[in-house]
């Protein structure tokens, strides 16, 4: 299947800011699986955009605007042919003690050590000591239960987490967005001993199907690694295995190593972040002029210095 | 020794010696189970210190006192100041210095210059591997999630290569003399280690107060350290860089509430380069630029003194206004060098310091000539269940702490700090280590109008291109309280010049 997507970042200033410096993780990576077939990225006001690989494969572009601006707005548009991929079924994914000797021979011991965002806390442990998890019987049985589980015991519920919120936010009161309840699977599933990393990137909403989020916004969703399939999705927002709707940008620990946008700049302002995702099947090529939906009004504190961007919620 | 001691002087030192009066001089000068480096354990002087010995027999007290205050008034002139953290009253100190030498035969010298080249080549190659193929950590010589799970640990630098792989330009590595009279190596300080301009501070006063005894003992000039660390910095500007020729550096402070501030500040003049602030520097399209008041001059190569953490706030911490945004793709696209480099501080960790003899041999296949001090890494079950036990004879320190901070003395703790160190390391293993407590050497030292025993270490200043340049000498650090183990500036200590002779001493 081949997407369309479009998805733009705008900021506005009052007054004007100065000396943004900006890192973007936008581009969908092009590997085994997915090929991404076009891809083009505009930045207004114009700057020079230089571009690298990061430390996990992917693809970083980056820029300055010296001058004052009161807008800034990024804009990526991309063109990315995805293949189904038959989901694993159990029986099919080796033991336990398979995925140890795995582990104990690989280098994975990045996505298997806690992170900032996805690490265990009390009321981590709590919900681990309802959900009965053990290692037990057949692996990826037991992420598929976890999977559901999570999606059963969060309400999908945007605003009352926001893009830096430790789990333990989601945690209280059973709510939050999908970064919060990767973040909470990653946890969980690492504390089982499986490697498993955070992946950013895009949802294609499809009629009919049961997804809990709105369209508009960045989505996230978790891998965890099982003797025999390797890397293996699930999106536990919305009860799925990671499959031919699913769009991948970028993968890391969590959160943290991978967000679409994060920049400072110099000055003192009141701001404004919208955020406007599009992800269309190719074949029905949309012409409509997407709208971008406001997502956070904020003052920078008054004070000498670098002020960060404010980044986006992955919410889908 | 040279020929200014006559005979007669000899023969009256070795009569009082063996009648066991010679400390008589100094009635306050204690030994105790550690080595004195003046002395041996027999209250006699040890053949390289009889001059000086005999220098402190001849002259008054009040001459002395006097050199002291001399001392002191010149090291006040010049502003020789350091900042102590954690303590409400006024922050910033004259850095306290003792007037008596600190004396290291030549072959002793030779020695820690051989155990020094060794470690940090291998801590070098160590880095690179770690940030690229990794074999070390394939070939489980070292648990990978020991390295994965360091503080200062830039998986940022992964896949990066810097200028002439080279990582470490500039190390301080912090030796103890244990009671057999050997060298060791307490810890190594790759990332952004302070404390030479002491070093050259303590021997221009030193030279003004002892001319003679200076001159007759033919010690080794430690002077070439900044033109020496000024070539290493100049070696790594990027080739493809228009000021190749004449490459821009410039040394990056914190400002001037960072404790090394006067250093930072004395380095720069020194060298004659740019003393700069984080707001002093942009980066724009992947250049590094200095505002200057006649516009941007490029930067190519940034003596940082500023910690990973701050360097960059889109890369590392992003509440950093100390460092300079983009800083870090600049470093990445090769169009800045930054001496250190990112990432140094997985070698200096204190729990990968109990693998350092594991990294010597394998990567040089040697053992090491520099013995580590014996380790004990609580992650470890055994270990952790000793420590946890005989926390009143350990040193306790947290693993990514330097400078004296996060860390517990056994001996001279309370029951109370024990307890609150034990809950720490329960809760995180990883966070600490343990070693014995250790003996440090002494060393005579003029307080109080006597000469006392006081402990000391040795931080030589070694600088690495491939080759290493190492000034004879260092910053010997006192703990000037009596019966204090802790050297360390930021917790009290004080410093004393190092004099390493030129040649071998002759006594008779």
């Amino acid at each position: 299947m081949v997407y369309s997507i479009r998805h733009v970042t705008s900021f506005v200033y009052e007054p004007a800011i100065r000396e943004s410096v900006m890192e973007v993780r936008v581009q969908p990576r092009n590997e085994a699986r997915q090929r991404c077939l076009t891809f083009s990225l505009d930045i207004s006001p114009r700057a020079n955009i230089m571009t690298y690989r990061d430390f996990l494969g992917n693809t970083v572009h980056h820029f300055d605007i010296p001058g004052r601006h009161s807008q800034f707005k990024v804009t990526a548009q991309a063109l990315v042919d995805v293949q189904a991929v038959p989901a694993p079924t159990p029986g099919a994914v080796g033991s336990w003690a398979d995925l140890d000797s795995m582990v104990a021979s690989g280098d994975f011991s990045e996505m298997l050590l806690p992170s900032q965002f996805a690490q265990s806390t009390e009321l981590l442990r709590e919900l681990t000591a309802e959900l009965r998890l053990e290692r037990s019987g057949d692996p990826l049985e037991r992420m598929l239960e976890l999977n559901h589980a999570i999606y059963g015991a969060f309400d999908y519920v945007q605003n009352v987490t926001s893009v830096d919120s430790p789990i333990d936010d989601a945690l209280r009161d059973r709510k939050g967005v999908c970064q919060d309840l990767s973040h909470i699977m990653i946890a969980i599933v690492r504390e089982l001993g499986v490697p498993c990393r955070y992946v950013s990137g895009y949802l294609c909403q499809r009629d009919g199907a049961h997804d809990r989020s709105a369209d508009g916004a960045t989505h996230a969703w978790l891998e965890a690694f099982l003797p025999g399939p390797g890397w293996v999705s699930f999106d536990p927002t919305n009860d799925l295995v990671g499959g031919e709707r699913h769009i991948r940008v970028a993968v890391g620990r969590d959160y943290a190593d991978v967000p679409p946008t994060r920049g400072v700049y110099k000055g003192d302002a009141e701001s404004e972040l919208s955020v406007a995702v599009m992800v269309t099947p190719a074949e029905a090529p949309s012409s409509e002029e997407i709208t971008p939906r406001t997502v956070l009004r904020t003052r920078s504190p008054n004070r000498a210095g670098w002020e960060q961007f404010q980044h986006e919620q992955q919410q889908q | 020794m040279n020929t200014a001691m006559n005979a007669s002087a000899m023969t009256l030192l070795k009569t009082l010696s063996s009648s066991g009066t010679v400390r008589n001089a100094f009635p306050n000068y204690e030994l105790d189970e550690s080595y004195d480096e003046m002395f041996s354990s027999t209250g006699i002087p040890r053949d390289h210190y009889h001059a000086l010995y005999r220098t402190l027999l001849e002259l008054p007290p009040e001459e002395l006192r006097k050199s002291q205050q001399a001392a002191d008034l010149s090291f006040l002139h010049q502003g020789i100041t350091f900042t102590v953290y954690d303590n409400k009253e006024g922050t910033e100190r004259i850095f306290p210095n003792d007037l008596l030498p600190r004396i290291i035969p030549g072959e002793e010298w030779r020695k820690i210059e051989a155990g020094l080249t060794q470690r940090i080549a291998a801590l070098n190659l160590f880095l690179k591997d770690i940030y690229h193929e990794g074999h070390i950590l394939a070939d489980k010589i070292i648990p990978r999630e020991l390295v994965y799970s360091c503080r200062h640990f830039r998986r940022e630098m992964r896949g990066l290569n810097v200028p002439r792989d080279i990582y470490v330009s500039i190390c301080g590595s912090d030796l103890v003399r244990l009671p057999d009279g050997s060298f060791a190596v307490l810890e190594d300080n790759l990332r952004v280690p302070s404390g030479v301009s002491y070093m050259l501070a303590n021997r221009k006063v030193l030279k003004r107060v002892f001319p003679t005894l200076f001159r007759d003992y033919g010690v080794c000039p430690i002077d070439h350290y900044t033109s020496a660390l000024l070539a290493i910095l100049r070696s790594l500007a990027p080739v493809n860089s228009a000021g190749q020729n004449e490459p821009s550096i410039a040394l990056l402070t914190p400002g001037v509430f960072n404790s090394a501030y006067f250093e930072h500040t004395f380095l720069a003049q020194q060298m004659g380069i740019e003393l700069v602030e984080g707001r002093d520097l942009l980066v724009h399209d992947n250049i590094v630029y200095m505002r200057t008041t006649s516009g941007l001059r490029r930067v190519d190569v940034i003596y940082r003194r500023v910690d990973d953490d701050f360097l960059d706030p889109i890369t590392f911490r992003p509440d950093s206004n100390l460092g300079v945004p983009g800083l870090f793709n600049a470093y990445r696209a090769g169009n800045v060098a930054l001496a250190n480099a990112i990432g140094t501080g997985v070698a200096d960790d204190k729990a990968i310091y109990a693998y350092v003899p594991s990294i010597v041999k394998y990567y040089l296949g040697e053992d090491e000539i520099l013995p580590n001090i014996k380790t004990y890494l609580l992650t470890e079950k055994s270990e952790l269940g000793y420590v946890l036990d005989n926390m009143d004879k350990l040193v306790i320190k947290a693993v990514g702490e330097s400078g004296g901070y996060g860390m517990l003395i056994g001996p001279h703790s309370t029951a109370e700090q024990r307890e609150e160190f034990r809950a720490r390391i329960i809760a995180q293993p990883r966070n600490y280590i343990a070693q014995p407590t250790l003996a440090l050497s002494s060393a005579p030292c003029f307080l109080d109008g006597g000469v006392e025993a006081r402990h000391v270490d040795l931080r030589p200043y070694i600088l690495f291109n491939g080759s290493v340049t190492l000034v004879p000498g260092g910053l010997t650090r006192v703990a000037l309280r009596r019966g204090s183990l802790v050297v360390n500036s930021s917790q009290g200590g004080g410093s004393k010049d190092t004099w390493v002779l030129r040649r071998e001493i002759e006594v008779d």
